[in-house]
């Protein structure tokens, strides 16, 4: 049936330029936000009517942007924060969710049950205490209260523990057998073999710490410790709609590093988002 | 041979059996002292100051509840919460959805058209409302489209509908890709000899899509709704960016979560702030249990 096919190609080819069209407005206010941000002239006055390609080509904003120490102490808190708040949330998620699979001790049920509870509870709730438990130990405007509780990684957990269950159960009893202890038989059998996992857990757990807001917003007033988006956003509402060039060499310049992850792991970000929407949250 | 073993090893085994019961909760250490520090400490610190007032924690019984559900500006909060998240689901949902399907139904190209779509939310909502404010600027490109298409230049952050219709728009564009992973994830799992049988039939590809896609959908498109649900309520940082600690103009970008977050920080009531945060629990709360009894139906 040849006039089939050709009815199913036009109708592919329909879908993929509506498609395309779709995903370049999806695009447009990132190119949109380039496009400014190479203006000097934007920071008088917002470019009218809107173009993609600069009217005054200069990298004058940029140039701003980075003579400012602003910008790159924001990234370098940013970055310690993560890389410490990813280690713990991963290592605890790793060590809690092997127990809890190959584990054999009392109140397993209980305490399983309790990891799962804490996910229905909003952080929204919990943030007053949060605040005056850290300020009791004098550690507002310190990392420490952005980088502790990501102890707490339940998702995490729940993840690990179902990836450890599909392991066949063999390769503990051999270890055992060799004599290895459970942190042994965790650290060298098991571990090496969560690569996918923590590789998934990681990047949902860098995308967590480099997004936060309302915590950072609460914990951090000190100019030198703020975080990139708290940087952002303390610039952008001190500013206004004035220096529209320089706020948006910002804006992109604090989605770059996102970016580049979310590109070079899209395939574990987006199978880790769609796993972590079907559990709930 | 094991046997012997288990009878001239029997008292060993058995000590070295709660031996190793007791080396699982130091695998657990971590996660439980974290539990108990940042969420039940918290959890019930948070509920007896939701019963006291002032710096010295006076007990005052249920009134900053009452108090709360007497005010003005808390309703007021709640309103511009339910309405920013209502229509954000409803535009996003079935866009998304309908997005889904399409990129599901191309043989090639379909992982580039996930990522382009994904790509608003990767990116952080600080950084997607900062570029917003300028797409929302009076001479911003959104105003320049309407007025193509022959509306009245719209001031969006000036009046309270358009701003929060302001707050919607953003809100869709940055939910939109998680929506479309989600239904793309739950598409492929509807098996492929319903359609397969149904070719057989002779059903059209859209009779297959009404037949087949929609129903198979509808209990994940349930759950997703929920979930966003969930999520709206505890909306602050997109009407934070776009309207400040105050919700400008004229409170109409105030959430939930800003009435705790304004009167906890910028009033010091954490009395007041707690009990509000209590009552957004119970809300919370009553929609997880629905989205379990949900995930539990499996429908």
């Amino acid at each position: 049936m040849p006039g089939m096919q050709d009815r199913r190609k036009l109708i592919n080819g329909v879908i993929f330029i509506l498609l395309t069209v779709l995903a370049c407005t999806m695009i447009y206010p990132f190119a949109w936000m380039i496009s400014v941000s190479l203006e000097r002239t934007a920071n008088l006055a917002m470019p009218f009517p809107p173009r993609l390609i600069p009217g005054d080509f200069s990298w004058f904003n940029y140039r701003l942007v980075f003579e400012n120490n602003a910008l790159l102490q924001a990234y370098w808190n940013s970055i310690v924060i993560a890389v410490f708040s990813v280690t713990f949330s991963v290592g605890s998620a790793l060590l809690g969710g092997y127990a809890f699979s190959r584990g054999d001790f009392k109140g397993k049920r209980l305490l399983f049950f309790t990891v799962l509870a804490t996910m229905m509870i909003p952080f929204e709730t919990r943030l007053i205490p949060m605040f005056t438990m850290f300020n009791d130990l004098g550690m507002i405007n310190t990392k420490y209260p952005l980088i502790l509780p990501s102890f707490v990684n339940a998702l995490g957990l729940v993840l690990t523990k179902q990836y450890f269950d599909q392991l066949p159960e063999g390769l503990r009893e051999s270890a055992k057998m060799d004599g290895a202890g459970e942190f042994k038989t965790f650290f060298y059998i098991f571990v090496p073999l969560t690569g996918p996992i923590t590789a998934t857990l990681a990047i949902l757990s860098f995308q967590d710490s480099w997004n936060s807001f309302i915590w950072p917003l609460v914990v951090i007033n000190d100019q030198d410790l703020k975080t990139v988006p708290l940087f952002l956003s303390s610039f952008s509402a001190e500013n206004g709609s004035r220096l529209a060039g320089v706020t948006m060499a910002l804006a992109t310049m604090s989605i770059l590093p996102l970016l580049l992850v979310f590109l070079f792991f899209q395939k574990y970000i987006i199978r880790s988002v769609a796993l972590s929407g079907l559990k709930g949250e | 041979m094991s046997q012997i073993r288990t009878k001239l090893f029997g008292k060993w085994r058995v000590a070295s059996r709660r031996e190793s019961h007791a080396i699982w909760y130091v695998f657990l250490l971590p996660t439980l002292l974290g539990i108990l520090l940042f969420t039940v400490y918290p959890l019930i610190e948070s509920l007896r100051l939701s019963f006291t007032r002032g710096a010295n924690e006076r007990f005052v019984g249920t009134q900053n509840y009452a108090d709360v559900l007497a005010s003005e500006t808390f309703w007021y909060a709640v309103y511009n919460t339910v309405y920013i998240t209502v229509f954000q689901l409803l535009i996003a949902i079935p866009i998304g959805f309908l997005i889904a399907c399409l990129i599901n139904s191309l043989r090639r190209s379909s992982n580039l058209f996930k990522v382009l779509f994904y790509i608003p939310n990767a990116t952080s909502m600080v950084a997607a409302a900062t570029v917003f404010l300028a797409i929302l600027h009076p001479d911003g490109p959104l105003n320049y489209v309407a007025q193509l298409l022959g509306f009245e230049k719209v001031v969006w952050l000036s009046q309270p509908t358009s701003a929060k219709w302001g707050a919607i728009i953003l809100s869709v564009w940055h939910w939109l890709g998680f929506v479309i992973i989600i239904n793309l994830a739950n598409l492929q799992a509807i098996p492929i000899e319903y359609y397969e049988a149904s070719a057989i039939d002779g059903a059209t590809p859209f009779q297959q899509w009404w037949r087949i896609t929609v129903p198979n959908m509808v209990g994940s498109l349930t759950i997703l709704f929920v979930l966003g649900w969930i999520g709206g309520l505890q909306r602050f940082t997109d009407a934070y960016m776009l309207g400040g600690l105050q919700g400008s103009p004229a409170r109409s970008l105030h959430t939930v979560v800003g009435f705790i977050f304004e009167r906890g920080f910028g009033g010091n009531e954490y009395g007041i702030a707690s009990a509000a945060a209590y009552i957004l629990f119970v809300f919370i709360l009553i929609f997880t249990y629905i989205n379990t009894k949900l995930l539990r139906m499996k429908i």
